[in-house]
This record gives structure tokens, C-alpha cells and sequence, in this order.
């Protein structure tokens, strides 16, 4: 499901410019996290559209959404589906 | 001090080394965007043994400018224990900076190290594509870790000093491996196939007894190098005097 609304993305707590919600860029991080975890491309591709359109459905009501917000709600959904994959997303920026 | 000795004292300063993260936490990262990019296996083992490669050669490069500045340090002076002192000093600060601050209390495996630096080294790992800037990005890492190795690094390069030239090339083999000895398992764990989830789970799950353990090493090195190398000085000179 496409929603047209757009939807302004706050990013690090406003020290980066505010960008539009690319619903691609959910997609590809979801799906680069599922891939780390090998997981096969197949259900890499499926777990990435999932997520991708239940964080696209969540974001529509709302103007503006943290990219922290962004995280927290696709490993929320992640979770369910591939927790390996959700634990890797969810962590990423806390590695180093 | 015999040759054992001072080849044991080397590789516990290189085993307290080898329990720092920071290069480990590149690695898992620069595995984890490497595969998640859609790589093959080969650019993967190409990139990460590229990267063991170049934090062992800065390794090598560290130990064996350090010893060379300390050698002409050391044939300059009658006693060497006010260096001795220093490294004691150096060893007992960052054990127990580690054992107190080296995590942050935060999720995850985090250090206590500026956040720009960590997010500039997080980005440079996530943009490498080849192996020769993963090569680059392991010397980096083992660079940016040198606020916490310079203490192992500056003992095992004065004990370096202290012993004949065959065998100090021994004392830089047996730094260099054992301090790079958790990277590799790590590179092997990863190479192998083992998914950086469960690496990552782990550390993340271990990183305080991991904290306590090296700073703890750390000590434990500073107290025995005092002892053996200080105190015992000081009687014998005080006993010479009597």
C-alpha cells in the first residue's frame, strides 16, 4: 500500500537536515540486515517489503517522525520475523 | 631477567591488548555491511583478512618504533627505572580507566571514545569497498585504539629492549600474533560462516567480564613489573649501601 502523504524525516535529533521519508531507503536497510545475518536473498527481499509497508502505513498519520522513531518501529515489526536480523538493526549504531 | 621471562611479561602486555574492542567492533561492522551489500564470499574473506593484515602491521609498526626510540633511550642512561616507573604508571591508569569506563552503560557494545570519531570510523567502514581501504581501515583501527594499547605497547617494547636482537624479533612475532589473536578468531568465526548476530550477542553479553578481565590484566602487569623491576632495584641498592 502507497499513502501519498508526505512525511518529514528528523534526523539525529535535528542536527542533520530534515529529509522526505523514502520508503526505498527502509527497504534497503532492512534488507542489507537481513542479508548480514544470511538469510537467504528470497526472504531477505519478502521480510524487506513486509517491513518496508507496515513502517510506510505507521508513518502515514503522522508529519514528522524521528529517525530513531523509523528504527525503533521496523525492528519492532523485524522482530517477529527475523530476530537475528532485528538484533543486527536495532544495534548497528551501538557497535562501536 | 632471562629471555622467558621477559617473552612472558610481552605476552601478557600482548594478551591485554588482544581484549580491546575497538577493532573488533570495526571488523564485525565492516563484515556485516560487506554481506549485507550483496558481496560474494571471496570479497568478503578478501576484506576482512585485508583488515586483520593491516591492524598487524601498524601493530608491528607501533612496537617496533616505540622500542627503537626507547633503545636510544635506554643506552643513554645508567638506570632505566624511571622508565620502568612510567610504564607502571601507564599499565595501573588505563587498567583502571578500563575497568570503570571503557563500555558505555548504554545497550550494544559502545565505547567510551568521542562519538564523532566513532561515527566517522563507523561511516569510513561502511563506505569500504575494496580490500586495499579495508587494509587502510585496519591500520586506522589500530591507530585509534592507541589511547588504551599504549600501555601493553610501551612495556613490551622496553622489554623488547632488554633482550638480544634474534631475540627481540621473537618478542615483536609473539606481541604481534597474540595481541591480534582475538581478531583473527573473530575474522575465522565470520569467514567460517558464522552469522555477526550471535558474534555480536556474545560480545555484547561479555563485555563487562571482558571490561574487568583486561583491565584487571593491566594491573596485574603493573603490580608484577613494580615488584620485579622497581622494589627489587631499590633493596638490592639499598642493601649494596649497607
Amino acid at each position: 500500500m502507497d499513502n501519498q502523504q508526505s512525511t518529514g524525516v528528523i534526523k539525529r535529533a535535528g542536527k542533520r537536515a530534515t529529509e522526505e521519508f523514502d520508503k526505498n531507503k527502509v527497504f534497503s536497510s532492512v534488507q542489507a540486515a537481513c542479508l548480514s545475518v544470511r538469510s537467504p536473498e528470497g526472504d531477505a527481499d519478502m521480510i524487506a517489503t513486509i517491513v518496508s509497508d507496515l513502517v510506510d502505513l505507521w508513518r502515514s498519520t503522522r508529519y514528522a517522525v524521528t529517525s530513531h522513531d523509523l528504527r525503533r518501529v521496523a525492528s519492532d515489526h523485524l522482530k517477529d520475523l527475523a530476530p537475528e536480523a532485528a538484533y543486527l538493526y536495532k544495534h548497528h549504531q551501538l557497535v562501536l | 631477567m632471562d629471555e622467558y621471562t621477559t617473552l612472558a611479561i610481552i605476552a601478557v602486555a600482548a594478551l591485554a591488548h588482544a581484549s580491546f574492542q575497538l577493532s573488533i567492533s570495526m571488523l564485525t561492522l565492516l563484515s556485516s555491511h560487506t554481506i549485507g551489500k550483496k558481496n560474494t564470499h571471496n570479497n568478503l574473506l578478501l576484506r576482512t583478512h585485508a583488515f586483520v593484515i593491516g591492524a598487524g602491521v601498524m601493530t608491528l609498526l607501533l612496537i617496533s618504533s616505540l622500542a627503537l626510540v626507547l633503545s636510544y633511550i635506554y643506552s643513554a642512561t645508567a638506570t632505566p627505572l624511571f622508565i620502568w616507573i612510567i610504564g607502571c604508571g601507564l599499565l595501573t591508569g588505563v587498567g583502571i580507566s578500563v575497568a570503570i569506563f571503557y563500555y558505555r552503560k548504554e545497550a550494544g557494545t559502545s565505547l567510551w571514545i568521542p562519538r564523532p570519531m566513532a561515527r566517522y570510523l563507523s561511516s569510513r567502514t561502511k563506505s569500504t569497498s575494496s580490500s586495499a581501504e579495508s587494509f587502510s581501515l585496519g591500520m586506522v583501527s589500530a591507530i585509534s585504539e592507541i589511547l588504551f594499547t599504549l600501555a601493553p605497547i610501551f612495556i613490551a617494547a622496553f622489554s623488547l629492549v632488554q633482550l638480544h636482537p634474534i631475540w627481540q624479533l621473537v618478542g615483536i612475532a609473539v606481541y604481534t600474533i597474540i595481541s591480534l589473536s582475538s581478531l583473527i578468531v573473530v575474522n575465522c568465526l565470520i569467514s567460517s560462516g558464522h552469522s555477526i548476530s550471535k558474534v555480536q550477542k556474545w560480545r555484547e553479553a561479555n563485555k563487562r567480564f571482558l571490561q574487568l578481565a583486561s583491565g584487571a590484566l593491566l594491573i596485574i602487569l603493573a603490580v608484577y613489573i613494580y615488584v620485579e623491576h622497581v622494589m627489587l632495584a631499590v633493596a638490592l641498592t639499598a642493601a649494596g649501601e649497607i
